[in-house]
């Protein structure tokens, strides 16, 4: 028996959206078409579309299609870059997904001036550090709402005018966000929203993009006029359909879903604190996501905790995986002050709609376990985490 | 439950073939390759192969998907660079020759790895080296030459403690070549007929001296003088690293007869050079010794065969250990020059006594 605890990576499809791509499956249908059958795949497209609309309590028509987060994620970037004109600064965080990071460094490369703002050891930017920044050559401020690994949720709805009256756009990634914590266009007043399915039960590859103003982004995927002339090409109809049945699933039982969550991931965090001498929480103890602990384990190598969990079933996370397959320590906790040896002795444990208490329960009883093990076997020495490249 | 093995994977036809008998066999088998160094940065299609390259994870990875056990990556880079990298560095800026195969086995495959295992809940680390453990009745276990002599891995592995032996596999060491081949075609892996790595594996292009040069300060290789037995400069020399006793190749130097490296001085930045015949030695001093057989531990000489070199026949010689790390190998026969920095294994037959590190000939 396996035990997820990685939904932060990926939920498993919801029962509803599996039906609904399952029915999906055999039928043909382009929603740019003429006919019945294109008839209908359009409208199956834009009830999709109001379902996501309704969840972040946004105009349908300013919500486009995209393959995923961090399709939305480049598109917010660069859009906004490309149809900047003259403004060449942005603004940004040291914790952000590297799907921001990478278009970022990749537009310094051109020239532009990248801000990123540093966090306290919670994982809070500072805000008054984010005002400061602003200026009248600022394109872009790009800020995660809450963090992937450490689960810190930023305020950040008190920026969104100071960076509206500097002439910016305010571009957030709520793809970690949604389905977890109200994510409201209008409590937050920014200009882009990026939107992912697949962390909230809806298939992989089908994320979506909140575009206030759709002249002041340049689309980067040029060809048919889908989505508002701002993405081209046929959409991912299924994948759509798949997204706005978990967006109104999620959208009825927010704050069911969030406390059950809460209350999980509490559980298991008041067993391992107890089992575990010397484990830390990263990130607030409050205002976090309800369903992420991100922890510090004494005296281990967390690469082989996380393995020595998946071969007892258990499976959980680290740091971000490189090309070859092994993990690197995480930049949010480094940019939160832990050290590397830190870093590399900290795994991410994230819940979602398919966990039970069944589950938690058995997790509290092998993670200790597995952990007595792996420090006796292989101790984290402080020598290791230097020089990891030559 | 059958006993648990943590199998070290390169994604070479060799290992993978080990992680497939121990299957079959019905062990418990984990698949680990280990990450020793990074990548060359860059996009992935640019970066050029080495062994710890994507593409060979993804043989190794796909053996264990085809096989239907779990495998992972595990990062070892931290390790790997200090004790291993470190030491071949440093060991080539002293003007030895080091062996870092030798070093990995000891430091990373036999001890990290072997960490590893038990935090994974293995008893048993395997890989896919050609050589053989003898489990004798009393619990002692021995190391010895692979029935694929051609093939014979053993030299690596003199390091290997009664500990570690005990809870090591070479699946392979009673098998030849063309068997492991013929056993992945007929498993129908991918990778049969990978050609074999030769190289060090951190230099795949060679060229050893240029990355010395790029792991230390532009101040530590020395530029030296070329000299002769009796001191008389022959030429210069842009640091002893780029030197290794018995090399003719790169000297630099005009001279009648053809002249060979005697003697790398690294305090001096010196090159000896001398015609070939002055080369031969008549035995060695090895240090930091390990003994496998305690038939080897008399303070008497005793009869071996001495390897001192990888690819070089085991030469007949006597084994005095003049203290408990330390042995003096004396040759039968005068033989060829010996590189300080090599590892000198001592046989008996196809047995593996033990071996140690050469400090200087004889």
């Amino acid at each position: 028996m396996r035990i997820y605890l990685d939904h932060n990576a990926a939920a498993p499809l919801k029962p509803a959206v599996r039906e609904a791509c399952a029915e999906l499956a055999e039928f043909a249908g382009n929603p740019a078409s003429i006919h019945h059958s294109g008839q209908r795949a359009r409208r199956l497209l834009e009830q999709a579309r109001e379902r996501i609309a309704a969840l972040i309590e946004a105009d349908p028509r300013r919500v486009i299609f995209t393959s995923g987060g961090t399709e939305s994620n480049n598109l917010a970037i660069f859009g906004t870059a490309i149809g900047a004109s003259a403004r060449r600064r942005i603004v940004s965080s040291t914790v952000e997904h590297s799907s921001i990071i990478e278009p970022l460094a990749a537009l310094q490369e051109r020239g532009f001036e990248i801000v990123r703002l540093p966090v306290d050891s919670d994982g809070h930017i500072d805000t008054e550090a984010a005002r400061a920044a602003l200026d009248s050559a600022t394109a872009l401020v790009t800020l995660g709402l809450a963090n992937s690994e450490s689960g810190t949720i930023q305020n950040l709805a008190p920026l969104a005018a100071a960076i509206r009256s500097c002439g910016a756009l305010f571009h957030i990634d709520a793809a970690q966000a949604l389905g977890r914590i109200p994510v409201s266009v209008a409590a937050l007043g920014c200009d882009l929203i990026t939107l992912s399915g697949h962390k909230l039960g809806a298939p992989a590859g089908i994320g979506g993009l909140y575009v206030r103003d759709p002249a002041r982004l340049a689309p980067l995927i040029l060809g048919g006029p889908q989505e508002y002339g701002v993405r081209a090409g046929t959409p991912n109809l299924s994948g759509a359909v798949g997204f706005g049945v978990a967006a109104d699933t999620i959208r009825n039982s927010l704050d069911v879903e969030s406390a059950r969550s809460a209350a999980l991931a509490e559980r298991l965090l008041a067993h391992l604190l107890d089992a575990v001498p010397g484990l830390t929480l990263n990130g607030p103890r409050g205002g976090r996501l309800p369903n992420t602990l991100n922890l510090t384990f004494p005296a281990v190598a967390g690469e082989s905790l996380l393995l020595a969990l998946d071969l007892e079933g258990v499976e959980v996370s680290m740091g971000s995986a490189c090309a070859a397959g092994s993990v690197e320590p995480s930049h949010v906790l480094l940019a939160m002050g832990r050290d590397e040896a830190a870093a590399r002795s900290s795994l991410r444990i994230s819940l979602g709609w398919s966990t039970t208490v069944a589950e938690i329960d058995q997790a509290a009883e092998i993670i200790p376990r597995v952990w007595r093990r792996v420090s006796a076997a292989e101790p984290l020495r402080p020598s290791f985490a230097e020089g990891a490249s030559r | 439950m059958s006993a648990r093995v943590l199998v070290a994977m390169s994604g070479g036809v060799d290992s993978s073939v080990a992680a497939a008998l121990l299957h079959e066999r019905g062990y418990d088998v984990v698949g680990v390759a280990m990450r020793l160094a990074s990548e060359p940065a860059g996009r992935v299609a640019a970066r050029r192969a080495t062994c710890c390259s994507h593409e060979d994870f993804e043989d190794a990875r796909r053996v264990a998907e085809r096989l239907g056990f779990p495998f992972y990556v595990v990062d070892l880079r931290a390790d790997f660079a200090r004790r291993v990298i470190g030491n071949f560095v440093a060991e080539y800026v002293a003007g030895r020759t080091p062996n870092p195969c030798v070093r990995c086995n000891l430091e990373i495959k036999f001890d990290r790895l072997w960490q590893r295992a038990r935090a994974l809940g293995a008893e048993f680390v395997a890989t896919g080296h050609y050589a053989q453990i003898v489990r004798g009745d009393d619990g002692h276990c021995g190391l010895a030459r692979a029935l694929d002599t051609a093939k014979d891995q053993s030299y690596f592995l003199f390091t290997l403690g009664q500990a570690e032996l005990g809870r090591t596999l070479f699946p392979l060491g009673a098998m030849t070549k063309g068997e492991v081949r013929d056993y992945a075609r007929r498993l129908g892996l991918r990778n049969a007929d990978k050609a074999e790595s030769q190289e060090i594996c951190f230099v795949p292009d060679g060229d050893y001296a240029r990355f010395v040069e790029s792991a230390v300060a532009p101040s530590t290789p020395r530029p030296g003088r070329v000299v002769d037995d009796a001191g008389r400069v022959l030429g210069v020399h842009r640091g002893v690293h780029h030197f290794t006793v018995g090399q003719r190749r790169g000297l630099g130097i005009a001279a009648g007869a053809p002249l060979y490296v005697r003697e790398l001085r690294a305090a001096s930045a010196e090159v000896v050079v001398a015609p070939r015949a002055a080369l031969a030695s008549h035995g060695l001093i090895a240090t930091d010794v390990r003994l496998i057989s305690p038939a080897a531990a008399a303070g008497a000489p005793i009869p071996i065969e001495a390897k001192i070199r990888y690819r070089h026949p085991a030469l007949p010689a006597t084994l005095t250990m003049v203290a408990p790390d330390r042995a003096e190998v004396r040759f039968i026969n005068a033989g060829p020059a010996v590189s300080p920095g090599q590892a000198c294994v001592f046989y008996r037959r196809d047995q593996v006594l033990g071996g140690g590190f050469i400090e200087r000939a004889l």
